[in-house]
């Protein structure tokens, strides 16, 4: 039957070339001796509708093909849960390093939307770099330990030697009875404060991202912002670089739930360097005039009113930011207090 | 395809692949080939479709369960299949894993 052999030879394609032969002759036997059941059954050959009919139900060649060959997963079942775990955790770190290194990159230039939006469509490529060698690398090891099984032990997943001993104690996650933070919550802290970094970066160029349609009024003004605005402005960067690593940080290790008092404490401590600074501008001068000859008269009671509005800002700012770290370190020291009185008892 | 009736299905196959094997291996305490091997399994109501059993006879054989020759019958060359020693351990064991499940099954429900 012409068909049944196109079939067969169809199916041959896609075996492997060792064993094409031997096991075509025998499908080719199995099929034929069906095909003339069949035939005896119906009484007559089977017509074209009919043959086509039953090829049709054996199963696409490639399909039939491919259930001769021995299953085959780049990275099998049993390593797969931790190929995800360390891919998420290359992606989290990837990124953090990228955010650093591309921070000091826009820094060392000219901060502008084309050099952030640039940087920004670069993460993907990296993204899937990062995943790339971490693939390549677990369908090496994934390899391996299939064609020499026990040979290389520590290429075992990791499920064979783990120690229920080596799992995080659970008091540490709810200690002073807080509420644990979800994944979620803590993701959301690290994609806004990237979106912060990149926002604050763009405002030097953009001023109109901070104060909007006010800039130009700002521009017409006879006002101008003091030296001293870079140096804080670079403070700013630093500590939301510094939050921004330690939360990416915590993500990655999977120390989100635990509570943050500690690294609170040393934000609000690093935080308040910028204010201290703002407040001890010479005179609190942080705008300037332009051109001080010619605008002095006019506008000395306004530069007077923007520096002391600003200077009461940056006092409430610090009172909060003072009051945030005593806070923490209040509750760091409720939480020493408590696990001493707990191991006293 | 509803997604409750691939749900079903899914779990179907997967309840049928093991004992798929089982079925194989007990009929081929007699020499069998491919073709009349699946109308044997058939008669006695299990059907399976060629492009299942076919490679699984490669497979188990491949694996040492089954040992295999070629020979004319009818005209035609044909491989034939039976149970190898190694085979018959094995299946002593699966058949009473099974049987200790279905037993199980039966005292749960």
């Amino acid at each position: 039957m012409d068909l049944l052999d196109r079939y067969l030879q169809a199916v041959k394609k896609h075996l492997p070339w060792q064993r094409q032969d031997d096991i075509i002759a025998e499908l080719k036997a199995n099929l034929e001796a069906q095909l003339e059941d069949k035939e005896a059954a119906l009484g007559h050959p089977l017509t074209a509708a009919e043959a086509e009919d039953w090829l049709k139900q054996l199963g696409h060649p490639i399909q039939v093909a491919a259930r001769y060959q021995p299953q085959r997963s780049m990275i099998g079942p049993a390593l797969f849960p931790f190929y995800l775990y360390v891919l998420k955790v290359a992606f989290l770190w990837a990124t953090v390093i990228w955010t650093i290194v591309a921070v000091v990159q826009i820094a060392a230039q000219t901060p502008s939307e084309l050099t952030v939006l640039a940087a920004v469509l670069r993460v993907p490529g990296m993204l899937m770099t990062t995943a790339a060698w971490v693939t390549l690398i677990f369908a090496i090891i994934e390899f391996v330990a299939a064609r020499c099984p026990g040979k290389f032990p520590m290429l075992a997943p990791p499920a064979a030697h783990w120690t229920p001993g080596d799992l995080p104690p659970l008091g540490q996650q709810l200690s002073g009875g807080r509420k644990p933070r979800s994944f979620a919550h803590a993701l959301t802290e690290v994609i806004f404060g990237f979106l912060f970094l990149v926002w604050w970066l763009l405002v030097p160029r953009h001023p109109y991202l901070l104060i909007g349609p006010g800039v130009l009024y700002w521009h017409a003004s006879p006002f101008q912002l003091a030296p001293f605005s870079v140096l804080f402005y670079w403070w700013v960067v630093g500590v939301n670089v510094v939050q921004l690593a330690w939360r990416s940080a915590d993500l990655i290790r999977g120390s989100w739930p635990r509570p943050r008092t500690a690294q609170t404490i040393v934000v609000s401590a690093i935080g308040l360097i910028p204010l201290g600074l703002l407040l001890s501008v010479p005179d609190h001068a942080y705008v300037l005039l332009r051109n001080p000859a010619l605008d002095q008269a006019r506008y000395s009671a306004a530069l007077t009113s923007i520096n002391l509005s600003i200077q009461w800002s940056a006092v409430i700012l610090c009172a909060i930011s003072v009051l945030e770290l005593l806070w923490g370190i209040g509750r760091l020291s409720l939480d020493r207090y408590r696990k001493y009185a707990a191991a006293m008892r | 395809m509803t997604i409750k009736e691939n749900i079903f299905e899914n779990l179907r196959l997967e309840l049928r692949r093991g004992c798929l094997t089982l079925a194989v291996l007990a009929q081929l305490r007699q020499e069998h080939y491919g073709y009349t091997l699946r109308k044997a399994l058939a008669e006695r109501g299990l059907e399976i479709d060629e492009s299942t059993l076919y490679p699984l006879l490669r497979r188990l054989e491949a694996q040492g369960l089954l040992s295999s020759e070629w020979r004319e019958e009818d005209k035609r060359n044909k491989r034939f299949y039976r149970l190898s020693g190694d085979g018959e351990g094995i299946f002593v064991q699966l058949l009473k894993e099974w049987r200790a499940i279905n037993a199980s099954i039966d005292n749960i429900l």
